[in-house]
């Protein structure tokens, strides 16, 4: 099989966004000096996700939700034939891959809204503690994401995380996308700049 | 939505420990003879923490940087410029009243503006100078 396009621009940048945006919102939780810089993280989470809920319907075709949704079924045999190193079905995500996706947006939301809540001084005590345990959540499925990574890379001997920086995957060439939207993320940056102001005033 | 009502219930029982400010005031008190016998709480001392600029963090150099000199008032968070309710339970009735509240905020603010956890002394000397001593 050869090398195929199948991440579009706002799909790489927004993944990536979307890493450092968790990353530091997660290590500047507990501090108030950095209680800014905080709310504009969380605030990049939620623009990221938000556009990506929008990708997911109109994006390119790898992109879109229809293309990667699936049932429990399909992912058991996924994973079943991860063990035995079988050649993966799938140019876009795999069957496990967009169950965590859908988990880390849903959660990515969840925290977002609940840590604006907070921010603004509504729902107390409560709300921070779910605050807290959304985002440990959200840290947890990005675990096993990456866990996940890992061993369908070396399954499937392709280098996944390189692919989410080069767009590049193997398939067949009817598979690949046709464009990789690159002004869209101009889009996509003004979209998350919009929303992490707004969200950290 | 049985369930819902449930979990929700279950949660706000287990968030909502309920104890008043003398009861919190009492049990770190306890604990601080326990390390140095004779210890008695003072309000004095504990005003006088609430001012100490510790010079751990710039921005926030003291407990007073965002609870301001009089704590029954509402304070002004130096970063982010939100109003934060007022410390005294005299002026907020919510404050002191949750034990696990109160001690996840201890060691917050105290790690970040003391550079260290508070000790239960510390803890003791400020819940007496938030209630005025009593």
């Amino acid at each position: 099989m050869n090398k195929i396009r199948v991440w579009d621009w706002p799909v790489r940048i927004g993944h990536w966004l979307l890493v450092g945006a968790f990353a530091l919102a997660w290590i500047t939780g507990e501090s108030e000096e950095w209680r800014l810089v905080h709310a504009f993280a969380g605030g990049t989470v939620v623009g990221v996700v938000l556009f990506r809920l929008l990708w997911g319907v109109f994006g390119t075709r790898h992109a879109r939700f229809s293309s990667f949704v699936r049932g429990p079924g399909a992912v058991l045999d996924y994973v079943s034939g991860l063990f035995r190193r079988e050649e993966s079905q799938y140019a876009g995500h795999n069957a496990a891959g967009g169950w965590a996706i859908l988990a880390l947006l849903s959660l990515g939301l969840l925290a977002g809204a609940s840590g604006w809540l907070v921010y603004q001084d509504i729902g107390g005590e409560w709300l921070e503690e779910v605050h807290e345990a959304l985002a440990s959540g959200m840290l947890a499925v990005a675990l096993l994401h990456v866990g996940g990574v890992v061993v369908s890379s070396l399954a499937h001997r392709e280098n996944l995380v390189q692919a989410m920086f080069t767009g590049l995957k193997q398939g067949r060439p009817d598979e690949a996308i046709s464009s990789t939207r690159p002004l869209a993320v101009v889009l996509l940056l003004g979209w998350v700049a919009v929303c992490a102001w707004w969200l950290a005033r | 939505m049985k369930i819902v009502i449930a979990v929700l219930t279950v949660l706000c029982a287990a968030s909502a420990q309920a104890a008043t400010p003398a009861e919190l005031l009492a049990g770190y008190r306890t604990e601080a003879a326990q390390q140095a016998a004779g210890f008695q709480p003072s309000a004095q001392r504990g005003a006088e923490f609430h001012a100490r600029r510790f010079g751990v963090s710039a921005k926030l150099s003291s407990c007073a940087s965002c609870h301001t000199d009089a704590p029954a008032q509402a304070g002004r968070h130096v970063v982010t410029d939100k109003s934060i309710k007022p410390l005294a339970p005299a002026a907020n009735a919510e404050r002191f009243t949750d034990p696990a509240k109160v001690e996840k905020w201890f060691k917050r603010n105290c790690t970040e503006v003391v550079g260290r956890e508070c000790n239960p002394a510390e803890k003791a000397d400020y819940i007496a100078f938030l209630t005025g001593g009593r």
